[in-house]
């Protein structure tokens, strides 16, 4: 049993009681920030002047009467928080933002070598002066290794993290998944770290620690395929296809497919669920044929399988193909909902995953809510704080 | 000096299957965390392409028919001295074994149960089948990905997968530090749908207040120019290149000595933007003379953004997770896997154990977790209640 906390915390705010100071900017360090301020905890953002995080000029942009206070990206990522504005880098502000530091629990900063040479502070250094601290520090690549002072963007880790050359056609340039992914992954990995480390400091140790988390591990984590698959070659990019995970491979008609109005992608990737949509077509001659057994070694059976597919599907919308596949023939399948899609769908509204809210310049939004729910219920969350809005406080 | 691992006092019951739900309860065995997969003795573990291998390290394994009278019991023993249950099983495999949240709670009322669905366990899609591919398709991701407008095409890799697998993390710790404190358990539910609601935030964020949806615009950018994977001398492999600013620009002008670039129709990243096909295949020569080690180590030299497109021998012997001991060598079955990317006290690697095969710890468990007798085993086993099988099937 933990024994002492300052506040008990409720179901809906686990994190009651814990302080946070954040100084990281961005997507990464601040989406673990929002995290732990839906969690309940009490998130005090630090933004340097004139301007604050760079995310407040980082588009999507909504039209409003100030500009730092209508970035979408910093609207989602910094619910929840309170903010001050403090220049830690001349002597006085340093010493302001080092007192915040020894009263807190957490410490959420990107300070890559240069900066922390430039603000001559090592590994411990407030980790010293408060024994109770997490310090979680969030980087591209960490703060050790030949590419410790490499530059990077989004991209640029999805291409060394190795997923940029599994998608995209094989015949084409490879492709990255939208906006912020790597950013966002280590965002979530940065606060299950400082959950394992929380854990371990209230139950077991009663010591905070230094944490030192590369984006760049955090994706290479987060690879299904073995790095020694079994052909001696690498996972392959197949366009609008699942990949295989293995020589063996897989039937067709697992692949991305236009109905009237838009695309859906099917699951699969096993016999049985072949057959079924061998069934379905009205093809059950495809079943035992032996060009349809392996896609990758037939890659035509593909072609002629999306055909059927897409045959099949004339005159019916996404949704209805969706509804029908999965009620009737029992198959994965999904529309490739846009945005619209999402915030006006059944499902989704059922499980409240949005939540309306309201903020001086930008007015109401939906925001996405944390992903999951305790006891069939979703944790609320507040808005965005403006630039400097309690410094004050 | 404390040098135990972190989460040496917690015990998570683990029935999940695939990839979510065995990725995120590998991080907890990664730091010590006594985790117990339950698997069906009928349903044998691939160890085809190494994946369930991969995935499933520090893990003990029970193999339990818990559609069986006894095997359900012995289930229910375990879940009376487990901390945390998850599950990853469709809605109603859990209803049909009678083990749902209500019937877990009698025998613990302070568990920790999650549920890792496709959809969700209740509403409108909930007894749809899904896979990670079909979860990412649902949550508007994949609405942006892909090279022309109106044209989508899903990841491959299923993203919806493992970023539910992140999610299940920090989530069951947070409640177990609560449960910790207060003594009161709960019922997470995770879908794979809604976990990558987070990372496509802002533009969830913009459209409801403008209608603004992301255009598909296979790698450019809507702030940096040139921004792409561009082609090197050898045959598929690329370098990633990102220009985010004009000093950035500057640089590369300076260091490619490529006359054409210093034309004026290249000077703004406005003019880069409306000029980027002619631009990209100029880039695109130059590139071609080099490897994409070579580029990116010259372009990173100088500041400039760039990164090769890794393939997977490119990952293993990369110098920089090389030099960060990121990986760890399971020499019994001759693999190299990805190690931590969480710092802090984990077991230390000489302790990790690969995967467990299908039953391995059946015995060590019922013997000296539940007091079962060496001739109550002999009978679950003759029963098979416990008996290992073979075949070929994903745990």
């Amino acid at each position: 049993m933990i024994k002492t906390v300052e506040k008990i915390p409720n179901l809906y705010e686990p994190l009651r009681g814990i302080k946070v100071v954040e100084v990281a900017q961005g997507v990464a360090g601040p989406h673990c920030g929002k995290i732990l301020a839906g969690l309940g905890a009490e998130v005090l953002k630090v933004e340097l002047p004139p301007e604050g995080d760079w995310s407040r000029k980082f588009g999507p942009m909504i039209p409003s009467e100030n500009e730092l206070e209508s970035s979408a990206l910093f609207l989602h990522n910094n619910t929840g928080k309170k903010s001050v504005v403090m220049d830690w880098t001349n002597k006085e502000g340093f010493v302001n933002l080092q007192n915040l530091i020894n009263k807190s629990d957490i410490l959420i900063e990107d300070w890559d070598l240069k900066a922390r040479e430039s603000l001559k502070i090592s590994k411990d250094f407030f980790v010293k002066q408060n024994p109770n601290l997490i310090e979680m520090s969030v980087t591209p690549f960490g703060l050790s290794g030949p590419y410790s002072t490499y530059k990077s963007t989004p991209m640029i880790l999805f291409a060394l993290g190795g997923f940029m050359n599994i998608m995209g056609f094989p015949d084409k340039k490879p492709i990255m998944l939208p906006g912020f992914q790597a950013d966002y992954v280590t965002g979530i990995n940065a606060n299950n770290a400082i959950q394992i480390a929380l854990w371990e400091r209230d139950s077991i140790s009663n010591k905070g620690q230094f944490l030192e988390l590369s984006m760049i591990e955090t994706l290479i984590n987060l690879h299904q395929a073995p790095f020694q698959m079994d052909h001696g070659g690498n996972r392959q990019r197949m366009g609008h296809r699942q990949s295989a995970l293995s020589a063996r491979g897989f039937p067709p008609g697992v692949s991305s497919v236009p109905a009237e109005d838009g695309y859906l992608t099917f699951g699969g990737g096993s016999h049985p669920i072949f057959e079924t949509l061998c069934l379905m077509l009205g093809r059950p001659e495809l079943i035992e044929t032996e060009e349809f057994q392996n896609v990758f070694k037939n890659p035509e059976s593909g072609e002629l399988m999306d055909k059927y597919m897409t045959d099949w599907m004339k005159g019916k919308t996404k949704q209805e193909v969706f509804i029908e596949v999965s009620t009737q023939w029992l198959l994965p399948v999904s529309p490739i909902n846009t945005i619209r899609d999402i915030l006006e769908d059944e499902q989704f509204n059922h499980k409240n995953a949005f939540q309306e809210i309201d903020h001086p310049m930008v007015g109401l939004a939906k925001y996405a809510r944390l992903p999951f729910s305790i006891n069939n219920k979703k944790l609320n969350i507040k808005r965005a704080p403006l630039l400097g809005e309690n410094s004050n406080e | 000096m404390n040098n135990s691992p972190s989460l040496n006092n917690l015990r998570i019951l683990d029935l999940t299957r695939i990839w979510a739900g065995p990725l995120g309860t590998r991080t907890l065995g990664d730091f010590g965390a006594d985790v117990i997969k339950v698997s069906d003795p009928r349903n044998p573990i691939s160890s085809e392409a190494h994946v369930n291998e991969k995935l499933n390290r520090n893990k003990k394994n029970i193999a339990l028919r818990l559609d069986t009278k006894k095997g359900r019991d012995i289930f229910l023993e375990l879940v009376r001295i487990s901390d945390v249950l998850v599950e990853n099983y469709r809605p109603r495999v859990m209803r049909n074994f009678n083990l749902t949240y209500d019937d877990i709670k009698k025998v613990n009322p302070n568990i920790i149960m999650c549920s890792m669905p496709g959809f969700g366990l209740d509403g409108p899609y909930s007894e749809f089948p899904a896979f990670g591919s079909t979860a990412e398709a649902m949550s508007g991701i994949v609405s942006m990905m892909g090279y022309e407008e109106n044209h989508p095409i899903q990841t491959g890799m299923s993203y919806a997968d493992p970023v539910s697998a992140i999610n299940l993390v920090g989530t069951l710790l947070t409640y177990a530090r609560h449960r910790s404190i207060t003594g009161e358990g709960c019922f997470i539910e995770i879908d794979l749908s809604d976990s990558p609601l987070g990372g496509i935030g802002e533009y969830i964020v913009a459209n409801s207040v403008t209608g603004y949806q992301r255009p598909i615009q296979g790698n450019s950018h809507e702030q940096f120019s040139p921004h792409d994977a561009f082609p090197s001398k050898n045959t598929d492999e690329w370098i990633a290149i990102s220009i985010t600013t004009e000093n950035e620009w500057g640089k590369f002008k300076e260091i490619t000595s490529i006359e054409s670039l210093n034309d004026s129709k290249f000077s703004s990243f406005k003019s880069r933007k409306k000029h980027e096909e002619d631009l990209y295949e100029i880039i695109s020569k130059w590139t071609q003379k080099f490897s994409s080690t070579e580029l990116m180590e010259l372009l990173q030299q100088n500041e400039i953004p760039a990164g090769r497109l890794s393939n997977y021998h490119q990952i293993l012997s990369d110098p920089h997770l090389n030099s960060r001991d990121y990986f760890v060598d399971f020499s019994d079955i001759n693999q190299r896997y990805d190690g931590q990317a969480i710092p802090g006290h984990q077991l230390s690697k000489e302790k990790w154990t690969p995967m467990d095969e299908l039953g391995k710890s059946s015995k060590y468990i019922l013997r000296n977790y539940l007091g079962y007798t060496q001739s109550e085993i002999d009978s679950l086993e003759q029963e098979e209640i416990i008996k290992p099988t073979t075949g070929d099937y994903f745990i």
